[in-house]
């Protein structure tokens, strides 16, 4: 994968410390390793175009003459009737879905132009994703009311009536989920493996229309139109970050299918590119070129992202539709569409852009955009049975709803639960180290009453007032030398007095006194 | 202009013939396995769960004996004989896979207290207290000649306990002292003794031949060099210390069961507290038994439980019980280290795992990655709090059940004193003692 710029960790400036910035080093190291060796055994290489300076952005007229035979299959164009069309590319890139807003819903192979089927369901769609693994392909649709799912054959399987007004889905393949943004400002995330709704919230943030998936996190980011981008998970019922990210509303959300970079087009038509795991903007590119440089007027454009960091966006009101190359401002390639453009969707693993607009849909041959070596059962040449023994493992292995969470908020299944230990260390300290509590300090002893009692009373008050002080003194020692500790040498669990300890102990040259526990060991000798 | 489309061609992610296996993409980039730890950590917890689903470790009785068995001895070498020892006298010649009796002789009069076997000859030896006999058995191929001892020796004292060298041919007997004797000799060749209690059992050291290892009835162990006419130490412990097991693997260390509940290994270089402290038990622990790896150790208790234990972590690893098996007073493990026998007093031998989900049988390569990949997962999620709770979670009968949260109670309530007799007294008054200091009275040399 290539990403669209480099991260911004990697700046020694952004490092908070010498340990900070070593760690980052020996990180970019090991990256940079392993990309060696995944290039080394790699069976294709990228695609790509060369031109030469002053050379125009090639049309696909041209793209064809100079590829293979075998590429043509990706360039084609369907005049289709009914209203704009929403178009998704399944996890394999095998399989395209059409939705359109008149009703008309169909599926096929796209390479062998087989359709598996096409239906007229009456209702309005407005937006589709391919859910389930490659072996068992089944497509949800968000009609005006109701999300319905229909498998490989256009049987509708389960009308889902809680995902109501869906405006956009995503599939989550890690944890099984489907996601939903509604009109009316509802999250949904619906187990689709047993069927359980995971959450169902109102976001009370208005109408969610603007929303994209973080594929590497499983969160929802929604666009408001305030100009702040909210990351959803289904754990909270109100966004875990806010982050304010266009000075006016913010207008398209996109995201790679992989990585940390989010794209938000704002207001003020410009684009920004932000790294999610430090919600800062990813840093400028080596070509010079600024992403915010780049002005996008359309109304409420659809952006989409590919593999390799091509951001694909609808230019002149939705009449083209342009490939800008990763961190450049530089059109790829332009193609111009028959009706005004209403989705694009980058395929995945190919070098192949498909869009939909009110007249129909098209794909335009895109060299770089595909991901040349993909792994495991999850491309389009992968055969049924490896689909589905990868379908059975995806289920072994789907992950918890927990595990959604944005990156900037940290945590995560390693995770050092610092704040435990913490709180564990300092029990077994005060335990070992039997420092007195406030109670046994301030504890009264009881007055009694009755004949001789106030000489029993003075005695027992006065024994009570030599311990108080020892028991003060022995809060001091011990907090001073806890103080030396810090946080290291907390290994207090023991409490045997050791050899070492009593030698440090006894011997007269010690500055700090010594509280006679294993502790004395850790006392700096004087000097 | 140069243009480059990516362009697959299907041959090259295509098997070639139908007898070939099929082709796998790899692409070990990151950015194409995110949340690959959370996954790791399904996987694990997964792992977690699978193990105890298969965690079916009992095997099958070996069959009424009908009368308590005092004594399990395993063949030296050979994976599936044992022998056992009733208190009836009778001893019992079993095929370990078939869980059937042999050959049953009648050896004794009275309880069989002692049973070995010689390590390179096929024979063995039976002793018992009431009749102070000693006796020694010739195996024969056909199993026929059992009907008479080879021979016979009368000893002037009641044996609680047998042992045999691991080569010399010389064994150890235990009863007002430890006896050691040659077999071509009549007399006893050496003689130890500390104090006026008998001694319960003596044993072998396996890599220090003259070493000799013995528990006594007043709390003792004692360290015996054949050598030398005196034992060489003696540790006064809290509770009777009932059987002890040297490790087959680390000369130095060896382990005893205790009436204290608990299992103590000794690091016999320094004797003044035990290496580790195995707590667990809910009831006198009765016999413990190292593994052939040196590794882990079993042992059954006066609770009707048997445990297993890893080498130096005092908690449990598993806990055997059935309905049906009451106070287990022996406990052995085979040869290989993947079974265990164990003798209780509901008259029966009772053959179980070692490891409760292993699979017993041939594993394909697949299955074998497969089972050292969740080992290796589960070790390494092992600190999570969920994977932890499954893998260390055992379901107890409600008796057992309960007598565990009492001794926790017990234990909390000791502990919450000795912290709240700190905090007021001082800790000069009221020192920190660490487990293992609390269980020794003293060592005498």
């Amino acid at each position: 994968f290539q990403t669209t710029m480099d991260v911004a960790a990697e700046d020694s400036d952004q490092m908070p410390s010498g340990f900070h910035a070593k760690a980052a080093a020996k990180a970019a190291r090991l990256r940079r390793e392993a990309a060696k060796l995944a290039s080394a055994s790699a069976l294709e290489s990228p695609g790509g175009i060369e031109s030469r300076p002053g050379e125009w952005a090639p049309t696909q007229s041209k793209l064809l003459r100079r590829v293979a035979v075998a590429a043509r299959p990706g360039h084609f164009e369907l005049s289709l009737q009914y209203g704009p069309y929403s178009v998704a590319y399944d996890t394999t890139g095998r399989l395209l879905a059409l939705c359109g807003r008149g009703g008309h819903v169909a599926a096929f192979e796209w390479r062998q132009k087989r359709l598996m089927f096409e239906s007229q369901v009456n209702e309005p769609c407005h937006a589709l994703t391919w859910v389930g693994a490659g072996s068992t392909p089944q497509l949800a649709v968000a009609h005006s009311n109701w999300t319905y799912i229909y498998d490989a054959q256009g049987l509708e399987l389960h009308c889902l009536k809680r995902l109501h007004k869906a405006n956009k889905l995503f599939w989550l393949p890690r944890h099984w989920l489907l996601a939903a943004c509604t009109d009316t400002g509802h999250l949904h995330w619906q187990d689709v493996s047993t069927g359980q709704t995971v959450a169902s919230y109102c976001g009370h943030h208005g109408p969610l229309r603007v929303s994209a998936l973080h594929p590497d996190s499983g969160c929802v980011l929604t666009g408001q139109p305030n100009g702040q981008l909210c990351i959803w998970t289904p754990l909270e019922k109100r966004p875990v970050v806010k982050m304010l990210c266009c000075p006016a509303g913010v207008r398209a959300v996109a995201t790679a299918p992989a990585g940390h970079a989010v794209y938000t087009l704002g207001g003020d038509s410009r684009l920004r590119v932000w790294d999610i795991r430090c919600l800062r903007p990813l840093s400028v590119s080596d070509s010079g070129a600024d992403a915010a440089s780049i002005r996008l007027f359309d109304a409420a454009p659809q952006l989409a992202v590919s593999q390799r960091g091509l951001l694909a966006c609808p230019v002149r009101q939705g009449a083209a539709l342009m490939v800008l190359p990763a961190g450049g401002a530089k059109p790829l390639l332009s193609h111009p569409s028959p009706g005004r453009l209403s989705d694009l969707a980058f395929c995945p693993w190919e070098d192949v852009l498909a869009f939909g607009h009110a007249r129909g849909l098209g794909s335009v041959l895109v060299p770089g955009s595909g991901e040349p070596n993909p792994d495991g059962a999850v491309h389009p040449l992968s055969g049924k049975r490896q689909r589905r023994e990868a379908e059975v493992r995806g289920l072994l292995d789907k992950l918890p709803p927990e595990t959604i969470a944005p990156p900037a908020v940290g945590g995560g299944v390693n995770a050092v639960d610092a704040e435990g230990i913490e709180e564990a260390l300092a029990r077994k300290r005060a335990a070992v180290m039997a420092l007195p509590s406030d109670e046994v300090r301030q504890f009264q002893p009881r007055r009694r009453s009755g004949k001789a009692s106030g000489e029993l009373n003075r005695k027992v008050g006065e024994r009570w007032q030599r311990r108080r002080m020892e028991l003060r003194q022995l809060l001091k020692s011990k907090k001073r030398v806890l103080a030396e500790m810090g946080d290291e040498g907390a290994d207090a669990a023991g409490g045997r007095k050791t050899k070492k300890a009593k030698k440090v102990s006894q011997s007269g040259e010690l500055t700090k006194p010594a509280t006679g526990t294993f502790l004395d060991r850790l006392i700096p000798k004087a000097d | 202009m140069k243009v480059k489309l990516l362009l697959r061609n299907p041959q090259d992610y295509l098997r070639e013939t139908a007898d070939d296996i099929h082709k796998l993409a790899r692409n070990p980039a990151p950015e194409l396995h995110p949340m690959s730890a959370e996954t790791e950590y399904v996987r694990a917890l997964n792992a977690a769960k699978l193990e105890r689903v298969f965690a079916k470790p009992f095997l099958g009785c070996f069959g009424d004996q009908g009368d308590q068995l005092s004594r399990v001895c395993m063949h030296p070498r050979a994976l599936s004989l044992c022998l056992s020892g009733c208190v009836d006298g009778r001893v019992a010649f079993w095929n370990i896979p078939r869980r059937s009796r042999v050959l049953q002789l009648d050896a004794h009069s009275g309880c069989v207290q002692g049973l070995c076997w010689h390590p390179e000859q096929d024979l063995f030896y039976s002793c018992c207290d009431t009749d102070r006999t000693l006796k020694a058995w010739r195996v024969g191929d056909d199993l026929t000649e059992f009907s008479r001892p080879v021979s016979q020796r009368h000893l002037d004292f009641a044996p609680l306990n047998l042992d045999h060298h691991v080569s010399k041919d010389l064994f150890a007997l235990s009863g007002d002292a430890v006896y050691l004797y040659d077999s071509r000799r009549s007399d006893p060749v050496g003689q130890w003794k500390w104090g006026s209690d008998s001694v319960l059992q003596a044993r072998f050291n396996p890599t220090e031949w003259h070493l000799l290892a013995a528990v006594t009835k007043d709390n003792a162990l004692l360290l015996i060099d054949t050598r030398q006419r005196e034992p060489l130490r003696r540790i006064r412990c809290e509770f009777r210390q009932n059987a002890l097991c040297w490790n087959p693997q680390e000369p130095f260390v060896l382990a005893t069961a205790s009436d204290d509940y608990n299992l103590y290994s000794w690091d016999a270089r320094r004797l003044a507290s035990p290496a580790c402290v195995y707590r667990g038990h809910t009831n006198a622990a009765m016999d413990v038994d190292f593994a052939p790896t040196g590794r882990e150790l079993v042992s059954a208790s006066y609770d009707c439980t048997v445990r297993l234990w890893e080498s130096g972590r005092s908690q449990s690893r598993d806990v055997y019980h059935t309905k049906r098996m009451y106070r287990v007073f022996a406990a052995r493990y085979s040869l290989d280290a993947r079974f265990i026998v164990t003798a209780s007093a509901d008259f029966n031998l009772r053959l179980w795992k070692a490891r409760a989900s292993e699979k017993l049988g041939a594993l394909t390569p697949r299955e074998r990655a497969a089972v050292n990949t969740a080992e290796a997962l589960k070790q390494k999620y092992a600190h999570h709090p969920q994977v932890r709770r499954i893998v260390q979670h055992r379901h107890l009968p409600k008796r057992l059940y309960q007598a565990q949260l009492e001794m926790k109670a017990i234990r909390g309530k000791q502990r919450r004193k000795e912290v709240n007799r700190r905090e007021h007294r001082g800790e000069d008054k009221e020192p920190f003692v660490p487990e293992r200091d609390r269980h020794v009275r003293g060592v005498d040399e």
